[in-house]
């Protein structure tokens, strides 16, 4: 059956273009313009969906995205709301939730089980017998949830915008509209967002009776586009309110984070429901989805229907039916006076018959609960309560509701402002805002419609008032003294305990009776046990129709009652939206695409890319590390060390500044000298370490670990103000690159490329040096990282391929060969380097780490000191040692991390590991208690298996215990 | 159908008593005030009761029970810490937890889940194998699993995370991680603590603690004063609002941390999920809405409020994990209060000041530890001296510098 | 790691160089301390400065750095309501009106 109506102006439907999609496997027709409800109901179809606890049948209920009775999936895309969702050639989707599909839901028979699942009634059972709880708490897991996910969904990106504006309005109805031309009046840059697809609130579905309801939405438009600075987004919600104006605006594709300087908020509310037996059917639904219907969507709601009304709305409404040819039986107004306006004439002139003073007792369904087939009305006495011995039935296959609204004012709460209870509009309505948040219209308890559009001209005003473009008079806000739109209670209880409260959530009246009597009487604890509002449409529909139940239990105001708290998001936002492209910042040497184009295996250091080895064909990961090992120690090898924190330290105050930053003495180092760094925080925890260099008297050059640098040098910077220091601190870890050089050979190579005198005796191991290299400036310096005789080459970024390359072939006829962070890390390890937060953790002392040594004596200051101090007079737990495994235990060797066990108790951990090395055996350090650290002892380690495997003791370093290799005296 | 729920339908009135009391008026003395009603306050209450006999006791809540962290949390319960006093103090709660249901009649809903801390890193997957270690070295059940055993287990996960960052080098893995439904807990050790007499005053705030020769006499109320002389501070986010009013020094700085839920889904993820690379955790709820949560906010700040950024950076690391979540929805987002301390590790025991007991320094940490914090602050009020599973935990370590380091096992707080 | 996304970027705080910018490009220092002078303090008192905290609610006095031009300054700002009251470069405030 189509119940489509003849075209209507304003209809937002586009005629010309017919749509063909499916729905639970039946084939539909609607056009273009329609939303998936709306063409659903144009073809009769009333079964949309099926609720979350009970699988009752659902229909049509707000038209307006605020209920969520219509979720659907199409296999790819999942919980996609029908009253939002446009239908589209190929549009194929299922209800979600259902089992056996929507019209045979299997899982409906639940519903005849509510005696015994009232509210909470999963706290009160399922938990024993314990080994049973997994097997019901499947099952329940099964049956919740709504949609399915696709894990073969793709990952698309939707990258995000930014936009700027003077006045964010929020709503494009006749309060916004007005709003936006007051403030462009004014100059301000002005940007409305609306959730639907087109403007005009509740302009176009609400007054259509009223002839000059066009021409308002006509005339504001109009002007609108008489201004440049007005930009009009449709479609766009705006999801949240953040700190200083900052607002999540989100359309169907991305979103955009908008920064406003204020904003009006003119959002309207949310029409209420009333809670009675079975309101919940299809067929029963708010006032303003039926106009929803009818208006913009030319479809027929009812064929015959009666209205249950409590202010002018519902009369128009029963008029707006009337003339889309419903047949509307009666109005049962809960008003006992009725309606005062004209609106009670016209209903009358149309011959709609009035029952004042009465309410709807129950919606009366058809077989199988698919529609309804009549209401049963009845007097309600003095005190509200209904006659219910005296109820009239009548035949409908409609109930429209139009008995009250709540503000949809969460962008306020958001914003800081406070709403209150007030009773003569029966509503909350703002009572403090923000600065630079102004309310206007529905959402500010202003209801008439010329007086929404003053109202908006007003906020519009005040916000240019508030930004200093208007200095002239605000008119005061449009009283809000007109006659309640709001029913103080109209909520009707029944034995049958199908009436209603929350429909995501399936609670009806005796769940919050019960919830209240077992002490769940606050809103809080209300919300938590009950679960009201923490379904998909987060309460739109029932929150206050929760706390008007839970204030009358309570015998208290609404304002004493109070309400949960409102957080974004206004309706639910994708989480590709809010991902955007996902920027990953990667940082990387001068030399990365020379690595990569040399086989380099690069890892991730940080957002550092760092080559890892460099792979050989046939050759497995680790021969190739082993064997870049062997190479330096035996030829020679580059490594590129570009991500090396280097600081550049220069004044009057630098020895002093680096002596307190510093665990050692600066004071006597020689100008062409490094000595170790090593730094501490202030509870003598080892954060960095480094070399320092002296290039003058007051010049240093003082490298940092890479993770470390950054925050190196961001406290360097404070100490120095509180120091008062007269220091200049340069950050060059970028602007440089650094290449070490290492090996046998490594002289020979590096002479070839500059003139300064590499001899032992002109450049001495720790020497430091301004050199040319390649002809490009460089700071040299002789280092012993990693054992062997080596330097390290700092440059230009802009210069350090250049000089990479000249290395590479003035090594060529020695063999040079790359080496990557493996090869490092193990030849580091043989010479007993200890890398921070490798070697050390969070609560690593010098002591512990055995560097104690790097205390200079008899300093009366550094950061740290006075905790080492303390740390000095108790006795060391673990110790640093160096360990040493059999050759022949390669095959069961511990990792990183396993524990030395002894007499069953925790005496230490590896933290550095080589199973193999080019000592032929593999090798270790750990922290061990220093009960067994005497070198020679025997330890036993836990392997991840669980057997131990031992180790001895071992003085480090490991190789070349002289250091005479590192520091080669004489010419090789 | 279980047969605890035939009694709803037998009866004509809703069968169930009130959870607890609403009582209206404070006495004039209490043989201990238990300053917040969250999960820890109720449960020591209970256990101050139920093995202590202690019952003449009141919690003063200054708004509504579990109102705090207990009802904002996202609900992890593990024992895989990384320090042996750690792992023996969370792995008394995880026994606890087994069979608390029963114990308070109450379905918490602890469901066993499995739970994953990925490592992106080698240095990260040393950590890991630390906790490992140390976890089996005290009868855990934790390991380090491959990626192979990741993917085996969360198909839908992306070991290569996006592909424009480091990939997933293996995972801390713990088969008795477990989520349960933390307001109920709450609720049962409130039911439990009322029913044995204790009181619970909710909308009731304390305005001061009267102090006399080092010594707690009394408190004092938005509704009066209350002698006693034994207090216990139990209100995590809030404890620097009590602390100055008895002059303790502490290093707790308080952090938001924020979580966000989305619709509800069918079933799909059955582990616990965290990432400390990506900064993120995640879980299916048994209502099917993915529940998630971020490292801290990054400066101090007393406040409950949501920011966009945290919904953008979860998101991100969402989507990188799992590639195929693009189209699921964001519900709500909502944040918590955080007292962080120096070493991620809680602040609880007796103090300098006699009567004056402390739990606090709960971080990210707080809601597992929920029983264990309960019955061995009991324990330290009713005897007046530390429970021996939380000594390490003294507030007096600090000035020791005898720090307990869980930095490495916290996730996500840093 | 420096470079970690989801830093917040919505606030607008006042640099005393640059002017207003986003959160997203500061970091917070901490609380502005004193440090006792070493060679007096008891260890007691020492541990007391390194690790206790003027945490309770109220206006605090605040290290942040704005980083992409390495300005470290102190911050007046309300730690419940998050409203910067004033910022000002260290060693100012003497000079201040």
């Amino acid at each position: 059956m189509d119940r489509r109506l003849p075209p209507r102006d304003g209809e937002w439907i586009d005629r010309s273009q017919s749509v063909e999609f499916r729905f639970e496997g039946a084939t539909y027709r609607g056009f273009e313009g329609d939303v998936l409800s709306s063409a659903l109901w144009a073809n009769d179809v009333r079964l949309l969906g099926r609720s979350f606890k009970y699988h009752r049948p659902r229909g049509v209920y707000s038209l307006a995205g605020h209920d969520a009775n219509l979720i659907v999936e199409d296999g790819i895309r999942t919980n996609m709301r029908g009253d939002m969702l446009a239908v589209s050639s190929g549009l194929d989707v299922r209800s979600v939730n259902t089992l056996g599909g929507l019209d045979r839901d299997r899982l409906s028979i639940t519903g005849r089980f509510g005696e015994f699942l009232p509210v909470g009634f999963y706290y009160k059972a399922f938990h024993t017998p314990r080994r049973l709880f997994p097997f019901y708490e499947n099952q329940m897991r099964k049956v919740a949830g709504l949609g399915r996910i696709n894990s073969a969904n793709q990952r698309a990106n939707s990258p995000k915008d930014y936009a700027f504006c003077d006045l964010l309005v929020v709503g494009a109805g006749p309060a916004g509209l007005a709003g936006a031309i007051a403030a462009a009046e004014q100059g301000l840059d002005v940007l409305i967002v609306d959730e639907q697809q087109r403007p005009g609130g509740s302009l176009v579905w609400q007054w259509a009776d009223a002839a000059t309801a066009r021409e308002h939405l006509e005339g504001l438009l109009e002007q609108l586009a008489a201004h440049d600075n007005v930009r009009l987004w449709c479609g766009t919600q705006a999801a949240g309110y953040y700190g200083d104006y900052w607002v999540a605006l989100v359309d169907d594709t991305h979103l955009t984070k908008l920064r406003a300087k204020s904003m009006l908020v003119a959002t309207g509310c949310f029409e209420q429901p009333a809670v009675f037996q079975n309101n919940d059917l299809p067929g029963v639904m708010l006032g303003s989805a039926a106009q929803r219907l009818i208006q913009l969507y030319a479809v027929k709601p009812f064929d015959r229907a009666i209205v249950l009304a409590a202010n002018s709305e519902g009369y128009r409404v029963a008029l707006d039916l009337n003339e889309a040819g419903v047949d509307v039986a009666a109005i049962a107004d809960l008003r006992r006076d009725g309606e005062a306006t004209e609106l009670a004439q016209r209903v009358d002139d149309a011959g709609i018959r009035v029952y004042r003073g009465y309410c709807v007792y129950e919606a009366v369904p058809a077989a199988g609960n698919k529609r309804i087939r009549g209401a049963t009305i009845c007097a309600l006495d003095e005190k509200g309560v209904p006659r219910s011995e005296a109820l009239t039935r009548i035949d409908c296959d409609g109930i429209a509701m139009s008995i009250g609204w709540t503000p949809n004012g969460g962008l306020i709460y958001q914003a800081g402002g406070r709403f209150t209870h007030a009773e003569h509009v029966e509503q909350l309505i703002p009572q403090t805002l923000s600065p630079g948040t102004f309310a206007a219209g529905r959402v500010n308890g202003v209801f008439g419609l010329e007086s929404q559009i003053d109202d908006g001209y007003r906020a519009g005003l005040a916000a240019a008032a508030h930004l200093g473009s208007f200095t002239g008079d605000v008119p005061p806000s449009p009283s809000h003294y007109e006659s309640p739109s709001s029913h103080p209670y109209p909520i009707i209880a029944h034995k049958g305990k199908k009436n209603f409260v929350d429909l995501d959530e399936d609670l009806h009246l005796a769940d919050f009776e019960n919830a209240h009597q077992e002490g769940y009487d606050n809103v809080e604890l209300m919300k938590r046990f009950s679960t009201v509002g923490m379904g998909p449409s987060q309460g739109k529909l029932s929150n206050i129709n929760a706390v008007r139940i839970l204030a009358r239990l309570n015998g208290a105001t609404i304002n004493q009652t109070g309400t949960t708290t409102s957080r974004p998001f206004h309706q639910p936002v994708p989480i590709r939206h809010l991902a955007g492209r996902s920027f990953h910042p990667q940082r990387r040497t001068p030399m990365n695409h020379w690595h990569v184009r040399h086989n380099a295996e690069m890892v991730y250091a940080g957002a550092w890319l760092r080559p890892e080895y460099y792979r050989v064909d046939g050759e497995s990961r680790d021969d190739s590390i082993l064997r870049e090992a062997t190479h330096v120690r035996n030829n020679v090898g580059l490594i590129d060390v570009s991500t090396l924190g280097k600081l550049q330290i220069s004044g009057p105050d630098s020895v002093e500044f680096l002596e307190r930053i510093y665990t050692g003495r600066f004071a006597k180092q020689q100008v062409g000298r490094l000595r170790y760094g090593l730094a501490c925080d202030e509870t003598g925890v080892i954060i960095d370490d480094g070399v320092i260099g002296r290039f003058s008297e007051d010049r240093f050059y003082v490298t940092a670990t890479s993770s470390g640098a950054a925050a190196q040098y961001r406290e360097m910077q404070r100490w120095a103000q509180i120091w008062n220091m007269d220091v200049t601190l340069v950050n060059a870890t970028g602007h440089l690159a650094a290449i070490n050089l290492a090996g046998p050979c490594c002289r020979d190579v590096l002479q070839e490329l500059t003139s300064t005198d590499l001899s032992a005796t002109a450049f001495p191991y720790l020497a430091l040096g301004e050199a040319i290299v390649a002809e490009v400036s460089a700071k040299l310096m002789r280092v012993g990282f990693v054992g062997e005789l080596g330097y390290e080459i700092h440059v230009p970024a802009s210069q350090a391929m250049h000089v990479w390359e000249a290395l590479m072939q003035a090594g060529e006829r020695f063999g040079i060969r790359p080496f990557g962070v493996e090869a490092q890390r193990l030849l580091r390890l043989e010479k007993g380097h200890l890398i921070v937060s490798q070697d050390t953790d969070a609560l690593t002392s010098p002591f512990e780490a055995d560097v104690a040594w790097a205390i200079g004596k008899n300093k009366t200051f550094f950061v740290g000191a006075r905790s080492l101090a303390i740390l000095r007079k108790k006795p060391l737990t673990r110790r640093l040692v160096g360990l040493m495994f059999a050759a022949s235990d390669a095959g069961t060797l511990p990792e990183e991390c396993n524990l030395i066990i002894a007499n069953d108790e925790l005496v230490g951990r590896i933290t550095s590991i080589a199973p193999r090395s080019t000592l032929g055996y593999p090798i270790a350090m750990a922290l061990l208690s220093p009960d067994l650290a005497k070198i020679g002892t025997t330890v036993k380690i836990r392997v991840d298996g669980g057997s131990l495997v031992e180790a001895v003791v071992a003085s480090m370093p490991f190789y070349d215990p002289e250091n005479s290799r590192q520091n080669v005296q004489a010419e090789s | 159908m279980p047969h605890r729920l035939l009694k709803f339908a037998l009866s004509k009135k809703h069968p169930e008593p009130r959870m607890f009391r609403a009582p209206t008026e404070l006495k004039s003395e209490y043989d201990a005030v238990i300053i917040g009603g969250g999960g820890h306050g109720l449960a020591a209450a209970y256990y101050l009761a139920k093995d202590h006999g202690i019952t003449n006791v009141a919690i003063l809540e200054k708004g509504y029970i579990g109102g705090g962290g207990t009802g904002r949390n996202t609900a992890i319960i593990r024992s895989n810490y990384l320090t042996p006093e750690g792992i023996r103090f969370y792995q008394g709660s995880v026994e606890l937890f087994q069979d608390l249901s029963r114990e308070l009649n109450l379905n918490l809903f602890y469901s066993k889940r499995g739970h994953f801390t990925l490592a992106h890193s080698p240095a990260s997957l040393r950590t890991q194998r630390w906790r490992a270690e140390v976890n089996k070295h005290l009868g855990i059940d934790s390991r380090v699993v491959t990626p192979e055993f990741i993917k085996e287990t969360v198909p839908e996960i992306d070991l290569h995370v996006g592909g424009h960052q480091a990939p997933i080098h293996g995972a801390l893995y713990h088969p008795p991680g477990a989520v349960a439904r933390h307001d109920a807990v709450a609720w049962g050790y409130a039911r439990g603590a009322d029913r044995r007499g204790v009181e619970i005053h909710q909308r009731t705030a304390v305005t001061d603690i009267e102090i006399r020769d080092g010594a707690v006499a009394g408190v004092h109320t938005d509704k009066g004063f209350i002698k006693t002389r034994k207090v216990l501070s139990a209100v995590a986010g809030w404890t620097t609002h009590i602390t100055p009013m008895v002059g303790l020094r502490t290093p707790l700085v308080i952090h938001p941390l924020q979580a966000m839920v989305t619709e509800p889904l069918k079933p799909w993820l059955n582990s616990i999920v965290v990432s400390a690379s990506l900064h993120l955790y995640v879980s299916q709820s048994s209502r099917g809405e993915l529940v998630a949560g971020a490292s801290l906010d990054p400066y101090e700040l007393i406040s409950m409020r949501s920011t966009l950024d945290f919904a953008e950076g979860m998101s991100t690391g969402l989507l990188d994990l799992f590639p195929c979540l693009g189209d699921i929805k964001v519900l709500r987002q909502w944040a918590g209060l955080c007292d962080m301390t120096p070493d991620f590790s809680p602040i609880m025991g007796v103090t300098p000041i006699k009567g004056f007991y402390i739990d606090a320094g709960w971080g990210t940490w707080g809601f597992k530890a929920t029983p264990i914090s309960g019955k061995t602050m009991a324990f330290t009020m009713a005897e007046d001296r530390d429970h021996k599973l939380i000594e390490a935990f003294s507030l007096s370590r600090f000035k020791r510098l005898e720090l307990v380091g869980e930095k490495g096992a916290a996730s996500v707080g840093h | 790691m420096p470079l970690r996304s989801g830093i917040s970027i919505m606030k607008i705080i006042t640099c005393p160089i640059n002017g207003p910018r986003p959160l997203q490009e500061f970091h917070f220092g901490g609380e502005v301390r004193t440090m006792p002078d070493p060679n007096s303090a008891t260890d007691e008192q020492w541990a007391d400065y390194v690790f206790n905290r003027e945490g309770e609610p109220g206006l605090k006095r605040e290290w942040w750095y704005h980083v992409p031009s390495g300005t470290w300054f102190i911050a007046e700002r309300d730690n419940r309501t998050d409203e910067f009251v004033r910022t000002f470069l260290y060693g100012a405030e003497e000079c201040d009106g």
